[in-house]
This record gives C-alpha cells, structure tokens and sequence, in this order.
C-alpha cells in the first residue's frame, strides 16, 4: 500500500520507525493495515497504549531472535553498561564547566578566615581538576594508568599546613574551626575521629597515642577537609587542609543524557549484531563468546566496586559524591574497560561478515 | 521443527487456537482472540506481531497468502502440522488440570450446597 495523506496512517508509520527497516519493508504496510483496521471512524491520532505496544514490540525486533528468552535480558545488560560508560564519559566532559581548583592566593584567603592565629606553612596548589599522582595526566602516563595505577587518577586538592606548635589545645581548636566555618556560611559536617600510634619526633623516641579529627565542609562549590592531629606527630603539621571544587550543576543533566544515549546505541549496537548473526552466519558463535568477555570484562569492576564504594559512602560524610566512572571500577581496572572494548568491537566487526545464506522467514527481523 | 514453550501463554493459545479454525489476517485474529476470551484479552497489533513472529520462528505458525482490501495489505497466517501438535498438547494438558480440578471440586459444592 502506497503512503497516503491519511494523517494517521502517516503517524502509525511514524511509530514504526521504531522497528528495523527489514522489518518494516516486510511488514510495516500491513501492520499498518491491521492499525488502521483496528482504530474508530474519526480518529486522528495513535493511541497512548498504541504507541507504548509499538515502541515496546520495535525494540524487542530490533533484538531478532524472535523465539529467544533471554536475548531481551541480554541486550539490556549490554544498554546498560553502555549507559553508563558514556555517561561516566559525559560527566568527565562536564566536570571541565567547573571553575579551577583553588589557587594559591584563594586558598591562602580560606586558612586566613577560618584560622587567625595559625601561621600558615606550605601551600601545594592542585595542578588540575584531576590530577595523577597529583600531577597533570598526559599520554606518557597511559600505560601506568593502564597497569594498575589507575586509581591514582583523582580530583585534585589544594593543600594546606599551618606551621608551627598550635595556638590552642585541639578540642578547643575543633569548636572553633567548626564556628567559624558556620559563621561563615559553611556546610558542616558531622567530625569524624580516629586514633593511632605514632612518633612525637622525627627520631621516633617514643611512641604515643595520637587522635586525628577530620572536619569535612561544603560552600557553594567548594568542599574543605581539615584534619587536626594531637599531640602533633614527629614532622607533621598538626593541621592539615585541603580544598577542591564539588561537582559542577552540568554533571548530573549530562551524565543523564550520555547515559541515555549510550544505552540507546547499546541496544541498537547489540540488536544489530543479534540479528546479523541469528542464522547462517559464519562467526556467529565467536561473536557471542565475544560478546560474553566484553560484559564479564565491563560488568565486573563496577560489580566489585559498587559496594565498597557505597560502604565508605555510608562510613563518613561526602559534600560531594565520587565520581561516576570511579563506581565503575574506572579507571582504577582501565584494562578490563579496554579488554571489553576490544571484544566488543572485534565482535561487531565478525558480525558485519556477509551471511552464508539469506533468512529463509519471509517476515522475520533481518538486517 | 517443535520448540513449544510450555506452559503456553494464554494469548498464544488464544492465537493458536484462532488459527486452528483456518488461515485469518492480523486484523482478522485480534477480532477471533477478543471474541475467544470474551473481551478479556485485546490484542495490540504490536503485541500480536510479536508473537506471530515467535510462533513463527517456532515454525508453529507460517504466512499463508495476501490480499489488499480497502488499499490495505493483509497477510494470512495458517497453523503448520508442528502448530497443531502444540495446540493438541496444550488443550490436552489444560483439559487434565482442568478435570483435576473438577474432581476435587465436585466434593466441595455437595457440601455447600
């Protein structure tokens, strides 16, 4: 059936564009036929339920495989991860909206406010917003970041010391930090305390019992960590400071639409290589054992990850949440990544292999 | 080629079933389908296509002939012998549950009743 000015006949194709285009040639007419059939005197437009029901059935075409259970389950696993990858990926690109990591002079101005009468020792400004081994990550880096030193890959921090013996005993210099941090219009958190043993001199004379409280604030987007230490250890500064930059606004609307995005050329990426490789085609099993290493390669680092993450999530206070690809496992296993990434790409590769023989179903999904 | 899923779901039954009175085009099953389950089940043609295009995949169904009405394609779909050995085997399995249940029903309205 030829298209005709039928507005809806014209939106229920619309819909249809959901579906692979094999699949339309095949029976894209007379599904709209049946649609037509099926819709009263006077209507103009595809029902809500309608369209859902095409989108839904487009998509699970997309799969091949008609009579398959599980492929479903598989394409969405595949969506997903890609999903989230690229949305890692986008949030990395929206981090670059941030303003810089506090310079010198502002972070100076910051121990100033919040502690008169310290006398401030070093200053190390953050070399970027993410650093390696607090420098600068360049190309030369790569195969460190590769094997196993990926983790040192994390935002960068201006730091801080004050010099000299403290002005005031420790628990009066916690109440005092924490007020004036308030009064400042800081967002503070609840102090997290832990204790240990250290040296009180560089020779190590004597052991002792030292506490070590951490104050963790958050203003605009700025995020402070102080740490207090006393009795003060060997060399030490007994106060330690440092500021970065929290995450920008952009970070959350563009994680979302990488993330839809890459999960949308997920399934389509999988669903293509499904059908290719349904029947008669020469490297169909290669293909999905590839397919397999690529999700065990990319799942299992965020796997791991992801609770361990969230236990220190829950642990201690965040005024801002670690980044995304840091969830994935990235790129602290950036070799399971590239791995899977090679695996993938290899298996797509196979499925574009021309078939032995053409689909022998007239109507089914193909191409 | 029989790769039945069994149990069957009820609108693939409802389909096999339609189908099993002759060949009959999409439009044609969603009207057979809806007056089989008395309204209870209505079918959306995207729903329907993706289970003629299981069942054929199966090889319990197969594409039977066209004809354009009105401007408007329609292919008919026809039992194959392997869909009719499904729907045997499904109203076969139904029919003993449903006995089953008969049996220890019967007791129970007598006492009701």
């Amino acid at each position: 059936m030829p298209p005709t000015g039928d507005p809806l006949a014209r939106r229920y194709r619309r819909l249809l564009w959901c579906h692979p285009r094999a699949y339309r040639r095949a029976r894209g007419e007379e599904m709209v036929g049946v649609l037509l059939d099926g819709a009263p005197p006077g209507r103009t437009r595809p029902t809500l339920r309608e369209a859902v029901d095409l989108l839904r059935h487009g998509l699970r075409c997309r799969l091949g495989r008609p009579a398959s259970r599980t492929v479903g389950v598989w394409a969405t696993l595949a969506a997903v991860i890609c999903g989230l990858f690229t949305g890692a990926a986008a949030t990395r690109v929206a981090w670059e909206t941030s303003r810089p990591q506090p310079d010198r002079a502002e972070a100076a101005a910051l121990f100033a406010d919040v502690f008169p009468g310290h006398r401030l020792g070093d200053v190390e400004p953050a070399t970027a917003l993410f650093t390696f081994y607090s420098q600068p990550l360049r190309l030369r880096n790569l195969d460190q970041v590769l094997l196993g030193d990926g983790g040192e890959y994390q935002q960068g921090e201006t730091l801080l010391s004050a010099a000299g013996a403290p002005p005031t005993p420790a628990g009066r210099m916690l109440t005092d930090t924490e007020r004036r941090l308030r009064e400042a219009g800081w967002q503070v958190y609840e102090p997290m305390v832990s204790g240990d043993s250290g040296c009180t001199d560089k020779w190590c004379a004597s052991i002792v019992r030292f506490t070590e409280t951490t104050i963790l604030a958050r203003r605009g987007d700025t995020a402070l960590r102080v740490t207090i230490t006393s009795p003060p250890q060997g060399v030490s500064s007994y106060l330690l400071v440092s500021v970065n930059r929290t995450a920008p606004p952009a970070v959350l609307p563009a994680g979302l639409l990488g993330g839809l995005l890459g999960a949308g050329l997920g399934w389509l990426a999988f669903g293509w290589a499904s059908r290719r490789t349904d029947a008669g085609h020469p490297a169909g099993g290669v293909v999905t054992a590839l397919f397999g290493v690529s999700m065990l390669l990319w799942w299992s680092p965020a796997l791991l990850t992801v609770p361990h993450l969230l236990g220190h999530h829950l642990d201690e206070p965040h005024p801002s949440w670690h980044p995304l690809w840091e969830w994935l496992g990235q790129p602290a296993l950036a070799l399971f990544f590239v791995g899977g990434a090679l695996c993938a790409l290899l298996g797509l590769a196979l499925a574009a292999l021309p078939r032995h023989a053409a689909d022998p179903l007239p109507t089914a999904a193909a191409g | 080629m029989l790769t039945r899923v069994t149990p069957m779901r009820e609108p693939t039954f409802l389909i096999l079933t339609a189908l099993a009175a002759g060949p009959r085009h999409g439009y044609g099953l969603i009207q057979e389908v809806a007056a089989l389950s008395e309204q209870r089940v209505t079918l959306l043609p995207g729903t329907l296509y993706a289970a003629l295009d299981r069942l054929s995949a199966q090889g319990l169904v197969a594409p039977d002939r066209e004809e354009t009405v009105d401007g408007r394609l329609r292919r008919y779909y026809r039992l194959t012998p392997d869909g009719v050995s499904a729907l045997d085997a499904e109203t076969a399995r139904l029919r003993q549950l449903t006995t089953a249940a008969e049996a220890r029903l019967r007791p129970l309205r007598a006492r009701t009743a």
